[in-house]
């Protein structure tokens, strides 16, 4: 590709430090300059420093991954290299030429496409059409078949399947994928950023992805892999950048690195990586379930069934973990499983008695906590004070309720102690809790809910958006639950996280339960083909 | 070595209150250069506003008559923001409750203080009535009650005006627009007032209570700023929005009522007198704090009473609207500043 319209003819040295750092990759003549060359990019928001002083080099045949914590600065430094941010500081150079990409708009037009973790397409549209859409290319008289056609040959080009003539409303996420992918490399994409692709995928499908990948290495790409999985990062990656607290901290070889060696690098210092918490031998499991849900069926928020004929038995004293890709009803059923959403069909019974199904707070009542998939949404109320926000399982009775009175300053005492309990250091109690840290916000929803969680815990996705210290926090706590006999319902997208703490594990996939399996017996392969819909029971007893 | 405005997250106190000072000096500073463009002496008419308001006892209770209706219709507003709602239509229900109030006072007899009690009572009803099928169509139907509320003022206003020039006009006098007087009257306070406006102040310090220590206002506030965390913690969402809009309704038909026995006496077209919608803006000075309404319908108050006497020099009502209009602007644009504070910008490097 010639240089394009939009360079400033003024030619960048950078050789001199790129010869020695062609990302291992020989074949390149020396002092070919990298595709995309970062150098010094610093960006400040209101109080932080986004980026400091950023340098990255991305050569071309290149696979790059970015690796961080959740502030690390990833998605800062992408948005900077996508035109969405403008630097403070700093310099954008592709193929050796100095570049303003002060807009999105030109930054696709120097070939830099990429793919948001939440897709950005039309689900009422066609395939066809969501690739045809924005585009200038895309023919004056479009009609229907003219579209699938030239997506058929775009398809074919690139090699990724797709059914041109498909709704994208009723794709999976592995295809949906696929065509966001499509729809960067047809704009002639050179360098590829993908954000997070495989959380919402099954392991089959990410290796799908991961061969489409190569094949677009091949040609002389190059991609930049935004990951916080370590191991999938060692895999398909060929170098890989570590950010922390804004500042690149380091690249390095994928091959040879490990796992240990790029988490101390992620988070500063050397961690153990998962402090495995086994079941204390002999821990007991409760004879009777403490939940016991039967032939369970729900609709989802738009009124469409998402939920069928769920069965599951919940022990005190274990953890069951739900596996499946996002979106396969795990929100609705850790709704059910807390009384926040009535259901269709089907009974629950907590310790043998029937419960009211959609009564929340009598489900609280009876023992159960929540720390829910989406704590700005569902857990908190981001506007009102720190106060406010902790009582909020505990306000009906005594020392705070009682009488239909709420008594502010027995809120406070209570509120310090849940802070205090959950080591979050709280300058005014009186301060809106957005105001709070989200891994802060989520030690206090978690410490909150422990108090309330007498019989069980639902936990879903409480390490998601955390960084490794609040995990640590949170799963420590989880099995202190589990030791102290209580029961525990744990959804996560992260399968290692589910076959590390649970005792059996649950596949949900399209709102039916696919089996539960000793975790055991269960492996990674497995836990794919049941993700991705098949059936496989080895009816997993509680231990 | 420079100076930059950085965005805080939420606004500190303090700089929220001197924006809004700020904003009412500035809209009353353009409202003066307004007045001194047409050739009139803006400073002289503040002092001759300021002698006559404050320099007597019959100015301070032209200014207690006033402030009572808006404390009413001010608390109205701000209770339906407490849970994330807007009440515009406070202007229809105090009408209504107006109505309500003389339908009784005029076709039932009893004692004084008995009657009070009645016409006080259907005031509130009736107010409430008003705003039922909004409440009921945004609680289980998710309509946007900003414009269900605010057209059922309309509605409320021909009704009005009709029954006053109809069916119950004063056929006595004949020329009058309006209903006989309302035999029943709130007892007086002082030379001018009465005991309306003691009655608004307790029901503004009793709201500001209940919405800081009862169950109900703590799930109220809940339910208001963040509906699905209501949801999570089994807070009946529906019933407190049916509660709290209802009750809104109610408040502001008891300011009819109170406008009609203590101020009017007569029902008649445009009874409300822009009381509901005034209230609108006494709420949003307030910040939706029930205790802050008290100061700024007084503030709303000292305003449309200087929009009376200086109508003598030629000004009109509709100029004291457009002062307060000028207010809630400059009010948004100081809300928004008060986010910012100023730093000192690192110096750069590289």
């Amino acid at each position: 590709m010639s240089a394009p319209a939009l360079a400033r003819t003024e030619r960048v040295e950078t050789g001199a430090e790129v010869v020695p750092e062609t990302g291992g990759r020989s074949d390149l003549p020396p002092g070919t300059p990298p595709l995309v060359a970062l150098q010094g990019i610093t960006k400040t928001f209101p109080g932080i420093v986004a980026n400091d002083g950023v340098d990255l080099d991305v050569m071309p045949g290149e696979i790059h991954a970015l690796l961080g914590e959740n502030g690390a600065g990833k998605s800062t430094l992408m948005n900077v290299l996508t035109g969405i941010y403008r630097q403070d500081a700093g310099r954008i150079i592709l193929d050796g030429y100095a570049r303003d990409l002060s807009s999105p708009q030109a930054a696709i037009a120097a070939g830099i496409g990429m793919v948001h973790q939440h897709f950005k397409l039309v689900p009422a549209f066609t395939v066809a059409e969501n690739v045809h859409l924005g585009w200038e290319e895309t023919p004056w008289r479009a009609s229907a078949s003219v579209l699938e056609a030239r997506t058929r040959a775009l398809a074919e080009r690139f090699s990724l399947k797709v059914r041109p003539d498909a709704r994208v409303g009723d794709l999976s996420a592995g295809e949906q994928q696929r065509v966001e992918i499509l729809r960067v490399l047809a704009r002639a994409a050179r360098i590829l950023i993908l954000d997070e692709p495989t959380a919402v995928l099954t392991p089959q499908e990410a290796q799908d992805l991961f061969r489409a990948l190569r094949a677009f290495r091949a040609n002389g790409n190059a991609v930049i892999f935004i990951s916080h999985k370590l191991d999938e990062v060692i895999a398909i990656a060929d170098r890989i950048s570590v950010l922390r607290g804004g500042r690149k901290i380091a690249t390095r070889e994928a091959a040879g690195a490990t796992e240990r060696g790029l988490a101390a690098l992620m988070v500063g210092h050397e961690i153990t990586l998962r402090k495995v918490r086994p079941r204390r031998p002999g821990l007991p499991v409760s004879p009777e379930p403490v939940v016991a849900m039967e032939g369970i069926s729900a609709l989802d928020d738009r009124g469409l069934p998402a939920l069928h004929d769920i069965s599951l038995r919940l022990h005190g004293g274990e953890i069951l973990g739900i596996a499946g890709v996002a979106g396969n009803g795990q929100r609705e059923l850790s709704q059910v499983v807390t009384g926040m959403r009535p259901i269709t069909a089907g009974v629950i019974r907590i310790d043998g008695r029937l419960a009211k199904p959609g009564d929340a707070a009598g489900f609280a009542g009876r023992g159960i906590g929540h720390i829910p998939e989406d704590r700005l949404r569902a857990g908190l109320a981001p506007s009102l004070s720190i106060t406010d926000n902790a009582v909020l399982r505990e306000y009906g009775g005594p020392p705070v309720g009682g009488f239909g009175l709420f008594r502010p300053w027995a809120a406070g005492r209570l509120a310090r102690a849940i802070a205090a309990a959950a080591e979050v250091a709280v300058p005014s109690f009186e301060m809106p809790a957005r105001n709070l840290s989200g891994g802060n916000q989520q030690r206090l929803v978690a410490r909150r809910e422990t108090r309330i969680a007498e019989r069980v815990l639902v936990a879903a996705y409480p390490s998601r958006g955390l960084d490794v210290g609040a995990i640590e926090t949170l799963l420590a706590l989880i099995a202190r639950l589990r030791d102290e006999g209580k029961a525990v319902l744990l959804f996560s997208e992260e399968l290692s996280e589910l076959i590390e703490l649970s005792d059996r594990i649950a596949v949900l996939f399209n709102g039916r339960i696919m089996g539960t399996l000793p975790t055991a017996e269960a492996d990674v392969e497995t836990l794919g083909l049941m993700m991705g819909g098949q059936r496989q029971d080895r009816s997993g007893r509680a231990p | 070595m420079g100076w930059r405005l950085q965005r805080t997250p939420s606004a500190h106190r303090a700089a929220a209150l001197t924006g809004r000072i700020l904003a009412i000096l500035a809209a009353l500073a353009c409202a003066g250069i307004v007045l001194a463009m047409t050739g009139r002496a803006p400073i002289a008419m503040g002092a001759d506003f300021w002698d006559t308001a404050t320099g007597s006892t019959a100015g301070l209770e032209d200014v207690g008559l006033l402030v009572t209706p808006l404390i009413l219709t001010g608390i109205a507003v701000a209770l339906t923001t407490r849970i994330g709602l807007w009440n515009i239509g406070g202007e229809g229900q105090f009408g209504i409750g107006a109505l309500a109030a003389a339908a009784v006072g005029l076709h039932l007899d009893g004692p004084e203080p008995v009657m009070l009690l009645a016409m006080a009572a259907a005031a509130a009803v009736a107010g409430a009535l008003w705003i039922l099928v909004p409440t009921i169509a945004r609680a289980y139907a998710g309509v946007n009650e900003l414009i269900t509320t605010l057209l059922l003022n309309f509605v409320a206003a021909l009704l009005i005006a009709w029954v006053a020039t109809g069916p119950w006009r004063d056929r006595t006098g004949g020329a009058l627009a309006a209903t006989l007087r309302v035999p029943y009257e709130m007892p007086p306070l002082g030379e001018a007032g009465h005991w309306g406006l003691p009655i608004a102040v307790a029901v503004a310090v009793v709201a500001a209570a209940a919405l800081t220590f009862t169950r109900f206002g703590y799930e109220t506030r809940v339910a208001g700023a963040n509906p699905g965390a209501a949801v999570y913690a089994g807070i009946p969402v529906r019933a407190r929005i049916v509660a709290v809009m209802l009750l809104s309704g109610a408040v502001a038909g008891m300011a009819g009522m109170i406008e009609l026995a203590g101020t009017a006496h007569r029902l008649q077209g445009g009874i409300s007198n822009n009381y509901g919608y005034l209230g609108i803006m006494v709420a949003v000075l307030a910040r939706g704090s029930c205790l802050a309404v008290l100061a700024t319908a007084a503030l709303m108050a000292t305003l449309l009473n200087a929009g009376i006497i200086l109508s003598a020099q030629g000004l009109n009502t509709s100029a004291v609207l457009a002062v307060t209009g000028l207010i809630l602007f400059f009010t948004a644009i100081g809300d928004e500043l008060a986010h910012y504070k100023l730093v000192r910008r690192p110096a750069p490097t590289g």
